[in-house]
């Protein structure tokens, strides 16, 4: 078995325009996924019992079941609304659901976090419920949640690749497209992994940059003792 | 078009024995994965520094690429390397790998909190390095992570469903035969996504009881 | 005359069947020490976040300075939602747990509710600020986050919160318990100092000394209502309530020098 260079450079167009549709069809799903997930965690802390069932209801659904069911739920349940959408939309839909299902769990768990007396001296200064989240709630919700949300958003990014399945043409498609064509499997879905490969840590390092703008600390192995370190340790890097 | 109730509940008796597909497939790729994640953070230990190199780049790999991507290297790639499997067994390596991989990482954080105390008391017995690993660190370790583990089967029996996609035939795919059959899509779909969230449930709450169990060995 | 500071009658307050505030009525004349004094689950908390309306109480009417809060008269109509909001920091809450908020600076924290809830500019709100942090003698823990402080720096910090929106009153629940015992006279200094300066005070506490040396009044609560009030002496030695008694035999048997 050899690697043939040449089935990469020839279709290196498709892969590109592939690639292209993923980072799109992710972004959207990314800031559409945030938007919905804010309001679904504000939503989830209201006392309104039926409004928290629904809410707790979606959560579970989405996060249990494969992400290949919900793309196929949307877009073969369009028609029951009575719209017929193209399949890059629908797909974005459902991939914009699962990330504010994601998220959202993210969101509620640090807001759980936080002392409810934060909320209390909120309010005890006169703040309003709104001002209150904005003020003080938010604020601290944001760095925590950071990690956590980048790492969701690297699996919503793999995730995208499912959406070949209703012949959204992103990265997969095209691999598959060009496999097709060439016959030449490994080295086809290699490179397309390769370029999967990339773009989380292209996400990674944009992180790392962003978590150092917010001056939050990395989590250092610190010093262990060398038993411990012969056991517990994986790395011969870290120390 | 309006949902069939009728359609619907026909649909979800047929697909009654595709669901045991699919649990079994994760069942033998769950465990599988712990088998080999365990055998990979125990090599890893040895840091043997060429190999965890290796491995280190197979871990980011697997990882960093889509699922989908990893099981159309098993299915369709590896025959032209001579190894050439069923698309079910081919599906099951690929998700075991995947696990396999997370559940090493996850055995690899939880090896930090390990009680530092107990290595010492091991070693001034002078107990072998394997039999530290054997009767000290994995129990342990297992204790530890064992609600994450739950997760991670969770997440192997959802990536059961991608094998729809390399001509399985299991939940997904059979839902969608069925409902091809009938030229209505989508009742099936929501009998296979029940099914789904079903095995998902069950697992969740063995997760608590067991969360909750250990909660109270703790104390 | 003037309007008390705080005015509360019939306060009740519910917890499904519980009655954890039951028709409080209680009245606080302006520059009045009044100790809140009870064993553990009395509802002094409680009582608290009723009068603050963090906690809605079901019956029952409060007037801060003579103005009505939540309810207009018994039976009346709530106001808006805004209206509370925006009347709540006219009773100064400083919380046991103190409740910084750990994003904002010392400063911050003082600044940010005047210029959200009072309108004031940055330079009215920082002028305040600055002015208050003095007083506390905290003025170069100004930048310091709430993490960096020490308990006692904290408490100050929460105590200029709540001056910085010129209340009528201020509450003060359990002043010393998050404290370590060497830091509880600093405190009960500061307490005095406040006192002194004529600020309107109730204060949730333990600490029998403070109550006979500082306040003006004791109030003893327990079972959600009060069962004695009067000049702190009076009650501490003198009251027959069998309860209040066994309260403060217990207490005084462990007290720690006035």
């Amino acid at each position: 078995m050899g690697f043939d260079p040449n089935v990469v450079l020839d279709y290196w167009p498709q892969f590109l325009e592939g690639a292209a549709l993923t980072v799109r069809i992710v972004a959207v799903a990314l800031v559409g996924g945030l938007i919905l997930a804010a309001i679904i965690t504000a939503a989830s802390f209201v006392r309104f019992a039926p409004l928290k069932a629904l809410i707790m209801v979606y959560l579970a659904v989405v996060r249990g079941i494969p992400f290949i069911i919900i793309v196929f739920l949307v877009h073969y349940g369009m028609p029951f609304a009575g719209i017929r959408l193209p399949a890059l939309t629908t797909g974005t839909i459902a991939l914009t659901l699962f990330a504010s299902a994601y998220y959202a769990e993210v969101l509620r768990a640090t807001g759980l976090a936080l002392p409810q007396g934060q909320w209390d001296s909120a309010r005890a200064v006169g703040m309003s419920p709104g001002e209150a989240v904005r003020h003080v709630i938010v604020p601290q919700i944001l760095r925590p949640s950071l990690p956590p949300l980048t790492n969701y958003t690297m699996t919503m990014t793999k995730e995208s690749s499912v959406l070949s399945a209703i012949t959204v043409g992103e990265l997969t498609y095209q691999g598959l497209v060009v496999q097709g064509n060439t016959f030449a499997p490994f080295e086809v879905f290699f490179v397309v992994a390769g370029i999967y490969w990339i773009i989380p840590a292209l996400i990674a390092r944009a992180t790392l940059a962003l978590e150092r703008k917010l001056g939050m600390e990395e989590n250092a192995p610190g010093t262990l003792s060398p038993l411990a370190r012969r056991y517990l340790v994986l790395d011969r890097r870290e120390r | 078009m309006s949902f069939s109730f009728g359609f619907f509940w026909e649909s979800l008796a047929d697909l009654a024995p595709y669901a045991l597909v699919n649990l079994q497939l994760g069942a033998i790729a769950f465990v599988l994965a712990v088998t080999c994640g365990t055998l990979l953070t125990i090599v890893r230990s040895f840091k043997i520094a060429p190999v965890n190199m290796v491995i280190g780049v197979f871990i980011s790999f697997v990882r960093g690429t889509p699922l989908i991507i990893q099981i159309f290297l098993c299915f369709y790639a590896l025959p032209s390397a001579g190894i050439d499997m069923g698309p079910m067994t081919a599906g099951i390596v690929a998700i075991a790998l995947n696990s396999a991989v997370f559940i090493s990482e996850l055995q690899r954080g939880s090896l930090r909190a390990l009680a530092v105390g107990q290595l010492e008391a091991a070693t001034a017995l002078g107990l072998s390095p394997l039999l530290i690993w054997a009767k000290v660190i994995l129990p342990q370790l297992f204790r530890r992570i064992v609600p994450m583990l739950l997760n991670e089967a969770t997440i192997v029996v959802k990536g059961t469903a991608l094998l729809s996609i390399i001509t399985v035939v299991e939940l997904l795919r059979a839902a969608q035969q069925i409902g091809a059959a009938d030229f209505r899509p989508f009742e099936p779909l929501v009998g296979a996504a029940l099914y789904f969230l079903v095995i998902n449930l069950v697992l969740a709450t063995a997760t608590e009881r067991v969360e909750r169990k250990i909660a109270a060995e703790r104390r | 005359m003037t309007q008390p500071a705080l005015a509360a009658k019939d306060l009740s307050l519910a917890f499904g069947d519980h009655w954890a505030v039951d028709r409080v009525s209680l009245t606080i004349a302006r520059g009045e020490v009044v100790a809140l004094v009870g064993p553990s689950g009395c509802g002094k908390s409680s009582l608290l976040r009723c009068l603050t309306r963090l906690e809605p109480p079901q019956r029952g009417t409060i007037a801060i300075d003579g103005e009505p809060f939540g309810r207009v008269g018994e039976g009346g109509a709530l106001q808006s939602r805004r209206t509370i909001d925006r009347m709540r920091p006219k009773i100064g809450m400083v919380f046991q747990d103190l409740n910084l908020w750990p994003h904002l600076s010392a400063i911050g924290n003082v600044m940010r509710p005047q210029r959200v809830v009072l309108g004031r500019t940055e330079e009215e709100a920082r002028t305040r600020a600055e002015a208050l942090l003095a007083r506390l003698r905290i003025s170069e823990l100004a930048h310091k986050r709430p993490a960096q402080l020490s308990g006692g720096q904290r408490q100050r910090v929460a105590i200029a919160r709540a001056l910085a929106m010129d209340p009528a009153l201020m509450l003060f629940d359990e002043p010393t318990s998050a404290l370590d015992a060497e830091l509880i006279g600093e405190v009960l200094a500061l307490l005095k100092e406040l006192a002194s300066t004529g600020m309107t005070m109730l204060v949730v506490t333990h600490e029998i000394g403070f109550a006979r040396h500082v306040a003006d009044r004791l109030v003893f609560m327990d079972g959600g209502r009060i069962i004695a009030a009067g000049p702190p002496s009076d009650i501490i030695e003198r009251e027959n309530h069998p309860r209040v008694r066994a309260f403060f035999n217990t207490m005084l048997a462990f007290r720690t020098p006035d």
